[in-house]
């Protein structure tokens, strides 16, 4: 009995190395080969009890034009293509319900369709932050709107439609070091 | 029986046999009879709770460090970083299996310590990699990886965390009545556990706690996942669970307990009469019945069924309890047990204006406090006299400040009543007297 219940602990254990093992190695092969991409967000402060502070991440152009022949449900999953503009910055185009081929897309979900636009659930949504440099980068940010320069940007690693966040921007700098100048300059 | 009173007793007979109102002989046959009472010794009891709590802080502390989001570590530090805490938490729980099987105390704290430290890991990659808010998945994922440790470890408070955990994954999709019953197998998944808990040490601490958080995360899952279909569902669910926890905590009911130590009767028993009154208001037959998120949300009938399954199987549990008690003749348990039945019949016969149920609870009410209080009398219950009298007193005050009902009407009833119960005292009086 004892020994049956050890050996039950120790794949537990297993079991349980193996999900956030599997986890990390599936965002580090998207972030060493993924297609880099910059999207333009809004960032704002909430706070997660378990896993830290962080800046709620607002993608600005969180929608595609409707699409009327097809009938979406609200969570349906669907992949949404990117183009990147003249000025380097990635748009969403279109989405298709199954898997595009050769082109680069980000795999998501159906937030709701409004008019003729159909927002989407994007999957960029958190960048975790230091407790102390979490309120002071919304500030920055703030700031930096204020002065009507809205260039906060959030580079993603995309890879098979599954994104990982790599760095976020506001002003030509990583946050992490406006935060620590106290400021954009 | 229970322990305390069998300690009791045992205390008693040394002075009941040196006074010579019971024999030695007498006295040793009511300690066979009763048999030794094996108890948990104080020391033991501290261990354990001193230890799950040390256990529980250290863990919650943990998680806040790594919460605190340290910048100059790098991505490789961090999933190193990662493990470190899991690892040790594995360690430690298979050294307890190991060198420690019998001890309950190294048992419930280390799997406490690893059940956080589940999530302490999932939280650091979830931090690292700017993991999307999730829809639930952290925390589901979570509590299925310690799901296990409540079997192996044979802890509570892993299962506590367990149930809370799924019913706060519930409360993400309540819109979504597809996932969020789910939960409820999910709360499955620990009733042997619960089970073997009630068992092996009835009305002791961890099977209360166990209870507590069982019927409140019961209550809370319920909100989210049930009822979303039809209008006024909860008026049929929610005495229907109730009902449940309130037959469920009588049963072995020939022991001496008190009711903290039965909380599924003592909770079971306060959701009962709080519905019941909320029953006793027109407005809520009027408008409430037609309250629910499903019908704003427009959901579809496939989506339903296992919103419908499950509502109807919590009914039909408490009619079968309800019949059970009927038949064993337990009128004192059956009388307040009757409000999923009444709240049914209500809920199918209320009409346009829910006045005949308004009318019939406000009747139910009456007659279920005059008769605890009647019956705590007949048999020198104080408490249950005094339960009677405040679910009266609240019915009262209720109804005298009730503006829907007009003055005169008010006026009449009470005083009617009033007069019903100095009849029933003059002749409880008569009949006291005559027995002398």
């Amino acid at each position: 009995m004892k020994s049956k219940l050890i050996t039950g602990l120790l794949l537990l254990a297993l079991v349980q190395i193996y999900v956030p093992l599997s986890m990390i190695i599936k965002r580090e092969i998207v972030l060493k080969h993924g297609e880099q991409f910059k999207f333009r967000t809004a960032p704002v402060d909430p706070f997660d009890a378990f896993r830290g502070r962080y800046v709620a991440l607002r993608i600005e152009e969180d929608y595609v034009p409707a699409i009327k022949e097809a009938k979406l449900n609200n969570g349906q999953t669907v992949y949404a293509l990117i183009n990147v503009d003249n000025q380097g910055l990635a748009k969403f185009t279109t989405i298709s319900t199954s898997r595009p081929h050769g082109k680069s897309y980000i795999q998501t979900k159906v937030r709701y369709a409004s008019g003729d636009k159909l927002y989407l659930d994007l999957p960029i949504d958190r960048y975790y932050m230091e407790e102390k440099a979490a309120p002071a980068a919304e500030r920055i940010y703030q700031q930096h709107a204020q002065r009507s320069k809205q260039d906060a940007y959030v580079i993603v690693r995309i890879k098979d439609g599954f994104a990982v966040i790599e760095s976020l921007y506001v002003g030509e700098q990583r946050i992490e070091d406006a935060v620590k100048q106290g400021g954009i300059k | 029986m229970n322990k305390m009173a069998i300690k009791w007793l045992y205390q008693e007979l040394p002075e009941l046999v040196l006074k010579g109102i019971l024999t030695e002989e007498t006295a040793n046959k009511l300690r066979q009879y009763y048999g030794e009472v094996k108890s948990v010794s104080k020391t033991t009891a501290m261990l354990i709770i001193l230890g799950t709590i040390g256990a529980l802080l250290i863990g919650l502390g943990i998680i806040l460090l790594l919460a605190h989001n340290w910048e100059q570590f790098s991505r490789f530090t961090r999933a190193i970083l990662s493990f470190i805490p899991l690892v040790i938490g594995q360690g430690l729980a298979v050294w307890v299996l190991w060198k420690r099987p019998g001890s309950a105390a190294f048992k419930e704290g280390s799997a406490t310590f690893l059940s956080l430290m589940v999530g302490a890991s999932i939280a650091l990659v979830c931090q690292t990699y700017n993991i999307p808010g999730d829809a639930g998945t952290f925390t589901l994922s979570w509590m299925l990886l310690i799901a296990p440790i409540i079997y192996l470890m044979q802890a509570s408070l892993p299962a506590a965390i367990y149930l809370i955990g799924i019913t706060v994954w519930a409360g993400t999709y309540w819109n979504d009545p597809l996932k969020a019953v789910i939960f409820w197998p999910l709360a499955a998944v620990i009733i042997p556990h619960f089970i073997w808990s009630l068992r092996k040490e009835l009305y002791v601490l961890r099977s209360i706690i166990l209870s507590l958080v069982l019927i409140i995360c019961a209550s809370i899952g319920s909100s989210f996942s049930l009822g979303k279909t039809w209008g006024g569902a909860w008026i049929v669910i929610f005495p229907s669970l109730y009902s449940i926890f309130y037959f469920l905590g009588w049963l072995d009911s020939d022991k001496i307990t008190v009711n903290w130590q039965r909380p599924m009767r003592l909770i079971g028993a306060i959701g009962l009469f709080v519905l019941a009154f909320i029953f006793t208001f027109k407005d809520v037959w009027k408008f409430g019945t037609s309250y629910s998120y499903g019908i704003i949300r427009n959901i579809s009938d496939f989506s339903a069924i296992p919103d419908h399954i499950i509502s109807l199987s919590i009914v039909a549990v408490s009619m079968l309890l309800f019949y059970d008690f009927v038949k064993r003749r337990n009128i004192t348990v059956c009388l307040l047990g009757a409000v999923p039945l009444i709240a049914i019949i209500g809920y199918f016969l209320k009409g346009s204006n829910g006045i005949l149920p308004t009318v019939v609870f406000n009747a139910y009410l009456l007659f279920l406090s005059v008769s605890r209080i009647t019956s705590g009398i007949r048999n020198n219950r104080l408490g249950i006299v005094n339960s009677g009298m405040l679910m009266l007193a609240i019915l009262i005050i209720a109804r005298f400040f009730d503006s829907d009902i007009s003055f005169v009407i008010k006026g009449l009833v009470f005083i009617v009543v009033g007069v019903g119960f100095l009849v029933t005292n003059m002749a409880l009086a008569r009949r006291l007297g005559g027995a002398k």
